[in-house]
């Protein structure tokens, strides 16, 4: 009995540090890939690739196989699928394989979890936010390498997506799917609410006039999503500059400019609408406003193009969506949108020959037809301008008209440092602080210009780090 | 406890040593070798698995506390203890463990009580026993994140169920998940329904376990049904409500899917509980560093606090 008291005594203490123990044990299991077995790894992997390509050279008339990892679900998913199966098809000695890896971030997760194996993809799918990142990462090879061998012309593409991705004066990946944002409203509504249904808001004060209008019985007759790409969208279309250093392309951003008075102006803007119950505050979720828009408790909704098709599926002829230019302040007269989406990097650790086949892949992907059958199928506006000379786009745009105002709206933009995007390596992270920043202000937890400057010390203090560990 | 605590520290070998004594004194050393290399034998598969599986990535994680790392999670160099004062300093250790904290608090002893309710009004059901059983133990059958899903249409701001509920009651909504004053309200709503399955069944099948003879006596003593309730059944019932206690206790300090899936941690952080900074400083902004300098924080306090569990609570816990 003694002994077993003893026994179960023991057993306990140890049980204690067994069960404290499962806590750190999670986190610490996936840290260790990250340091020194990194090293072990890159050896194989450049033994490997030795092997690879000696093999490549034996044997040339097997099909040079290359992966894609990509972030589209749904329809993008599908479109994908399609135009990797029809590339297969037309290109016997390329076999492209597409491999959905999750969302944008779970994906670029991945690729760094498969850094120094042979794990990772040949190309990669890779968010705008996420393109500093992926140049100081070193794992790339530029397309624009690609581009001046092959003589590849440029000028077919729409500038201003080019402008974009065009950071330290070379391309480093080619644009797959761009989008802006919009606004979206409800036609019919506006002619209840006495509203020209033809002529949507332009400035703030024509937003804010207008969702007043919309509101009835406390009921806010507008929603914005507190996500981070509208700030950043906002800050553009005022020709305003959201990090120094040139918006972070001419030199390494160093200091968030988020307190300026873009910043400011923008938010005390959304938060008067939010106190006046103008607009209704409905979380981070853009899925949260759509499904409040399409079921028509709410008027006027910013989002994405590429939420176009999905959007008016989902009203399916309830009401009328019209769609208008994202807002600016009235005394805001520069200015324009920022390009999102995700474009394609090749990357470095294949063999050159799967580079080069990446590379005639991104070529099949960027011609006319293939971008406007992508245009068509999920919302993404063509990054070429021969795509809309295409009959399935011309054709779409006559079944959705509201598609032209993205085109518009991308043409209308101004070519600046602001308009370009801004460029800065933790860019996902400094949009969650963002966000959280706009949490505040709207919840009257801080005035919008201490939240947003609170915010802006944050972001820098993630720079400096950023800038510390980047060599 | 105290009179065993004399016995504990009696060293195990002298005891081994004196039984041994007794065959034979010449290979004594050769057997008690042999019987120590038998034990090792066996314990050499679990400590293989505690040793890949937990020591090493323990002694990791202190390693990578020391170090900071690149944007590609790689170690870029030695900090020393940097990672540690800048979590003090920034607040996001007290910040976390406030949160993490008040989420046990909203979340353990409600959960526990919901079930010791279920499972007593089932317990001295007479029809419908099974099909309550079965209803109440439901939620267990659901993973986090099917049951996390469920609950983010239940709050939908504007399309959710709930709200459309208090409208037609003549409620105004609720902001669930919106309001940084409601959202871990809410977050432990669904959590105390989702533990409610596993709590109630362990509760129910502690119930089943006390003999009936003990009511049956106490009856015939004149013993109503709350003092058998507070007499019999609470104190012969403390195994399991012990149990419930510790596993819920580490379960809401370890609460990641729900969270990730509902709130992500906001709004304004007021959901950021401890595991889930944890990740995402490791796992989405790839710094092992102050990431792993996190984990050991919450190792210490759930150390501490699961020594506190068995030292003062455990006392009050009658085993049979």
């Amino acid at each position: 009995m003694k002994r077993f008291i003893l026994g179960r005594l023991r057993f306990r203490r140890g049980m204690i540090l067994v069960l404290a123990m499962f806590m750190v044990v999670l986190l610490a299991g996936c840290g260790g890939n990250s340091g020194a077995s990194s090293n072990t790894e890159a050896n194989k992997t450049s033994s490997n690739n030795a092997e690879t390509s000696d093999k490549a050279v034996s044997a040339a008339a097997a099909p040079v196989k290359i992966t894609w990892w990509h972030s589209m679900s749904g329809a993008g998913e599908k479109a994908i699928n399609k135009i990797a199966t029809d590339f297969n098809a037309s290109h016997p000695e390329i076999q492209v394989e597409a491999i959905y890896q999750g969302k944008y971030d779970e994906s670029l997760n991945k690729l760094k979890a498969s850094l120094g194996s042979d794990s990772g993809p040949d190309l990669m799918q890779v968010y705008e936010i996420g393109s500093k990142f992926m140049i100081d990462s070193k794992m790339i090879t530029p397309v624009q390498k690609f581009i001046d061998e092959d003589k590849f012309d440029l000028s077919s593409l729409e500038p201003n997506i080019t402008r974009y991705y065009t950071i330290g004066g070379q391309l480093n990946a080619m644009p797959f799917n761009t989008s802006n944002p919009i606004l979206y409203y409800n036609k019919d509504a506006f002619k209840a609410a006495g509203l020209d249904p033809e002529n949507p808001p332009k400035t703030f004060e024509e937003f804010e006039a207008a969702a007043k209008a919309l509101s009835k019985n406390g009921k806010p007759g507008a929603a914005i999503a507190i996500y981070g790409w509208f700030m950043e969208q906002l800050f553009a279309n005022q020709n305003a500059e959201y990090v120094n250093g040139g918006n972070g392309r001419d030199t390494a951003a160093t200091e968030s400019l988020l307190a300026s008075d873009a910043g400011v102006k923008t938010l005390e803007w959304w938060k008067k609408m939010v106190d006046e119950k103008a607009v209704a505050n409905l979380g981070r979720d853009t899925d949260d406003t759509d499904s409040a828009f399409a079921a028509g408790q709410v008027a006027m909704t910013l989002n994405s193009t590429a939420a176009l098709r999905k959007m008016v599926d989902a009203v399916g002829g309830k009401f009328q969506v019209g769609t208008g230019f994202l807002p600016r302040p009235a005394d805001a007269k520069e200015g324009g949108v920022v390009v999102g989406g995700a474009s394609l990097y090749i990357m470095n650790n294949k063999p050159e020959e799967q580079q080069k086949a990446a590379w005639e892949f991104i070529k099949y992907v960027a011609s006319p037809e293939v971008q406007a059958e992508w245009s068509v199928s999920t919302g993404y506006f063509p990054i070429t301008k021969a795509a809309y000379d295409q009959k399935v786009l011309k054709d779409n745009m006559v079944k959705y008209p509201q598609f032209q105002t993205a085109i518009d709206q991308l043409h209308a933009s101004s070519a600046s440092n602001a308009t370009s995007g801004a460029v800065m390596g933790v860019f996902p992270e400094a949009r969650q602080i963002v966000e959280g920043a706009i949490e505040e202000a709207l919840n009257g937890q801080k005035q919008p210009k201490k939240a947003l400057q609170d915010a802006a010390a944050q972001i820098t203090d993630k720079l400096k780090q950023y800038n510390e560990t980047v060599k | 406890m105290s009179e065993l605590d004399n016995q504990w520290s009696l060293p195990a070998g002298t005891r081994r040593a004196s039984a041994g004594a007794g065959l034979r004194t010449v290979s004594l050393k050769r057997l008690r070798i042999r019987e120590n290399m038998l034990a090792y034998a066996f314990l050499a598969p679990s400590l293989l698995l505690f040793g890949v599986f937990m020591f090493y990535p323990l002694l990791r994680s202190v390693y990578l506390s020391l170090y900071s790392t690149d944007p590609a999670g790689r170690v870029a160099s030695f900090v020393g203890t940097e990672n540690f004062t800048a979590l003090f300093t920034s607040g996001l250790f007290l910040d976390g463990i406030r949160v993490t904290a008040l989420f046990a608090l909203l979340t353990v002893p409600s959960g526990m009580l919901i079930a010791l309710v279920l499972a007593a009004f089932t317990h001295n059901l007479l029809r419908g026993k099974r099909l309550f059983q079965f209803a109440f133990s439901l939620p267990m059958v659901l993973s986090v994140g099917s049951a996390a899903v469920i609950w983010k249409f239940l709050f939908h701001p504007s399309l959710g169920m709930l709200n459309y509920g208090l409208e037609l009651a003549g409620f105004a909504p609720v902001p669930w998940l919106i309001s940084p004053k409601w959202a871990l309200l809410s977050v432990s709503l669904m959590t105390v329904w989702m533990n409610l399955g596993f709590n109630y069944i362990i509760i129910s099948s502690g119930m089943q376990g006390i003999p009936d003879d003990m009511y049956e006596s106490a009856k015939i003593d004149g013993a109503g049904p709350v003092a058998m309730f507070r007499q019999i059944t609470i104190p012969l019932l403390s195994p399991n409500l012990f149990f419930v206690l510790v596993v819920s206790i580490i379960s809401a300090f370890q609460s990641f899917g729900q969270i990730n899936i509902l709130t992500q941690g906001g709004p304004m952080n007021s959901t950021n509980v401890f595991v889930y900074s944890i990740y995402r400083e490791a796992f989405v902004n790839f710094r092992f560093g102050t990431g792993s300098a996190q984990a050991l924080m919450l190792f210490l306090v759930i150390m501490l606090l699961t020594l506190l569990q068995f030292k003062w609570v455990e006392r009050k816990v009658h085993y049979q």
